[in-house]
């Protein structure tokens, strides 16, 4: 792959053959050359109705069709839509809550709140039942409703929480009528439960402060207690993701030659007006808004369960959302193309927005210093949280990277883990683990991902993002 | 003929997700297989009997290897939504129109099969059923 460099951060994939943009790679040193996702970059260039570029994050790795840290905005009147330029996971994400605890006050009890968390918020495998099994109009209401669903029901930090999601915690243009009733069967009993593999609940201190003002203004003060959630649309958005896929990948051709000439079948689209773009924009909606209510119905119960286990009153607690992002989305947002304002579709797979000061989109409170920006890093070392640039809103379409990307594959982990007992390990660096597999803690240990505090240090070289908190880990659940 | 767990698959390399590859010496023996891979992905080391059957149905359209993916949609699907999961298989039709097979799910147990895998869904990414060197090849991609 011929890769010409622009800037130390950041490598061009040079337009050829039928790309109707070149790719663009934001990358900590040269990228790879036979590196596959580069590949993808340059396949998703041949996308209908691609502006300006395909773009690839630092933590860029193979997906189906899209890398994994793929953006990619298209027309929204003559652009294609892509789920695998989402992913299965519909708008997984990540919310870091902040609270009026301090890290030393709390470590002599990380073990019963760690262990509280577990027992109140389902993980794993079969997960279900944080809250009973919705009923058919219940979930349609999540589905239309999103975050807000969830705080009307008292799972929530404080009242305003949906306020402080993207897009409010809810795409207005969810469309529950195309979610089908295998998504439903899938979604129906999985509200408010964390899922397995990479997803989890933290427990975080503030670790180090790197932009006062905006940490001030977050919320995150040195030594105090975070609470990071990862997690998104569980078997509701997998399902609608599945079957949009199995119905588009071999229908491209009814598209016209640009979309028969896609060079990747795994690039599967439609155009945004057609009737199955249409169709999968209003499932992939309303799977998105399912994942919010998600969020925050574990948002309740975690703060429930630190109550609990704390023995304080939420009045104490003072826990607050600071922030939700969405890692696997397409949403239309209006940027500035080439002199003139535009309304495009922007694909982001495992990216994040990252809207800079002063946008009217990005919350009141947060306006002066720019949207904050989630990066969850690995259970044993760190997570960052950010802030949006105008240089993002001028180079990427308002986004940044979205995490630390696998290294190794579960295989490759488990093999390196045999022997060991990962759980031990963290507990000696003073970090509780409660996993309900027991081959979790193997796949998900830190040499199985890239080193987080690279990927967001090529953000912020390249002035995408700034940095403004480290997050430490202290207690984790996972599934 | 009726092939039941344990069967022979590889692991196939991949840094996010999991992949299977299975041989066999026909294309129903190798669709079995890969049916039976996809079964010990989910039940992890843990046994599993029979506890109900059912026959399953599914166009071919573009080709085996996607007929194959579609089968193993629905399993997932069954999986996600009853907890069941294939623990045998007989092909009873596999052609260029359609495929069906009579399937023995066994149910899963949190407990005897704590470290099955959490598939989110079946893609078609370098599916295969295909022969190749006087065998018949399977092959498929689970996201996790």
């Amino acid at each position: 792959m011929k890769l010409v460099r622009v800037s130390d951060q950041i490598w061009e994939i040079p337009r050829e053959g039928r790309m109707k943009v070149p790719g663009r790679v934001y990358s900590d040193g040269m990228p790879a050359p036979d590196d596959p996702a580069l590949q993808q970059v340059a396949n998703v260039a041949h996308l209908p109705g691609i502006v300006r570029w395909s773009l690839a994050m630092p933590d860029i790795h193979w997906g189906y069709g899209f890398p994994i840290g793929g953006v990619a905005a298209v027309d929204a009147e003559e652009g294609a839509i892509s789920p695998g330029g989402v992913g299965y996971d519909i708008n997984c994400g990540v919310r870091v809550l902040t609270t009026a605890l301090s890290a030393e006050e709390i470590r002599p009890r990380i073990h019963d709140v760690t262990a509280q968390l577990y027992r109140d918020i389902p993980t794993g495998v079969g997960a279900s039942r944080a809250i009973p099994r919705l009923s058919a109009g219940e979930l349609e209401a999540v589905l239309s409703e999103g975050a807000r669903w969830a705080v009307k029901r008292g799972f929530a930090a404080s009242s305003d929480d949906a306020s402080r999601c993207e897009e409010g915690g809810r795409l207005a243009g969810a469309d529950p009528a195309e979610v089908s009733e295998r998504a439903h069967a899938r979604g129906a009993d999985q509200v408010g439960t964390l899922g397995s593999g990479n997803h989890f609940l933290e427990v975080d201190r503030v670790a180090e402060v790197y932009d006062p003002e905006a940490a001030e203004i977050f919320g995150l003060h040195p030594g105090s207690v975070a609470i990071q959630i990862h997690s998104g649309s569980r078997g509701l958005g997998y399902q609608v993701c599945d079957e949009a896929l199995a119905e588009l990948t071999p229908s491209m051709g009814r598209y016209g030659e640009d979309y028969a000439r896609l060079p990747d079948p795994q690039l599967a689209c439609a155009p945004i007006g057609s009737d199955a773009g249409r169709r999968y924009l209003g499932a992939m909606q309303a799977a998105a808004n399912f994942a919010w209510a998600n969020r925050q119905v574990m948002t309740g119960l975690a703060v429930r369960a630190l109550c609990h286990a704390l023995r304080l009153s939420e009045g104490d607690l003072r826990a607050r959302l600071l922030y939700d992002v969405c890692h696997n989305i397409a949403k239309f947002e209006e940027h500035e193309v080439d002199g003139r304002r535009r309304r495009l579709l922007v694909h982001r797979k495992g990216a994040t927005r990252a809207f800079g000061p002063g946008d009217p989109r990005v919350p009141e409170a947060y306006r002066a210093v720019g949207q904050p920006v989630l990066i969850p890093g690995d259970m044993g070392r760190y997570s960052y949280v950010l802030a949006g640039t105008a240089r993002a809103m001028q180079e990427t379409f308002g986004s940044s990277c979205h995490g630390a990307g696998r290294l190794l594959s579960r295989h490759a982990a488990l093999r390196l883990a045999r022997g060991r007992s990962i759980g031990a390990e963290l507990k000696a660096r003073g970090i509780e683990v409660i996993a309900r597999a027991r081959k979790t803690l193997g796949e998900e240990m830190s040499e199985a991902y890239k080193d987080v505090a690279r990927v967001v240090a090529v953000m912020a070289a390249a002035g995408i993002s700034r940095m403004v908190a480290r997050l430490e880990p202290m207690g984790v659940i996972k599934g | 003929m009726r092939y039941s767990l344990p069967q022979p698959y590889q692991d196939l390399s991949h840094t996010a997700d999991l992949g299977v590859t299975v041989e066999g010496a026909s294309a129903e023996e190798a669709l079995s297989r890969l049916v039976l891979a996809l079964g010990a992905v989910l039940a992890g080391s843990g046994t599993l009997e029979v506890a109900r059957e059912e026959t399953l149905a599914v166009p071919v359209r573009g080709g085996l290897a996607h007929g194959a993916v579609d089968l193993l949609r629905e399993l997932l699907y069954r999986f996600a939504t009853e907890r069941v999961i294939p623990c045998a298989c007989e092909v009873l039709r596999l052609d260029a129109e359609a495929l069906e097979a009579r399937i023995g799910f066994g149910r899963w147990d949190p407990a005897r099969h704590a470290d099955g895998a959490d598939v989110k869904a079946v893609t078609y990414h370098a599916a295969r059923l295909e022969r190749a060197g006087g065998a018949w090849h399977g092959q498929a991609l689970f996201d996790v």
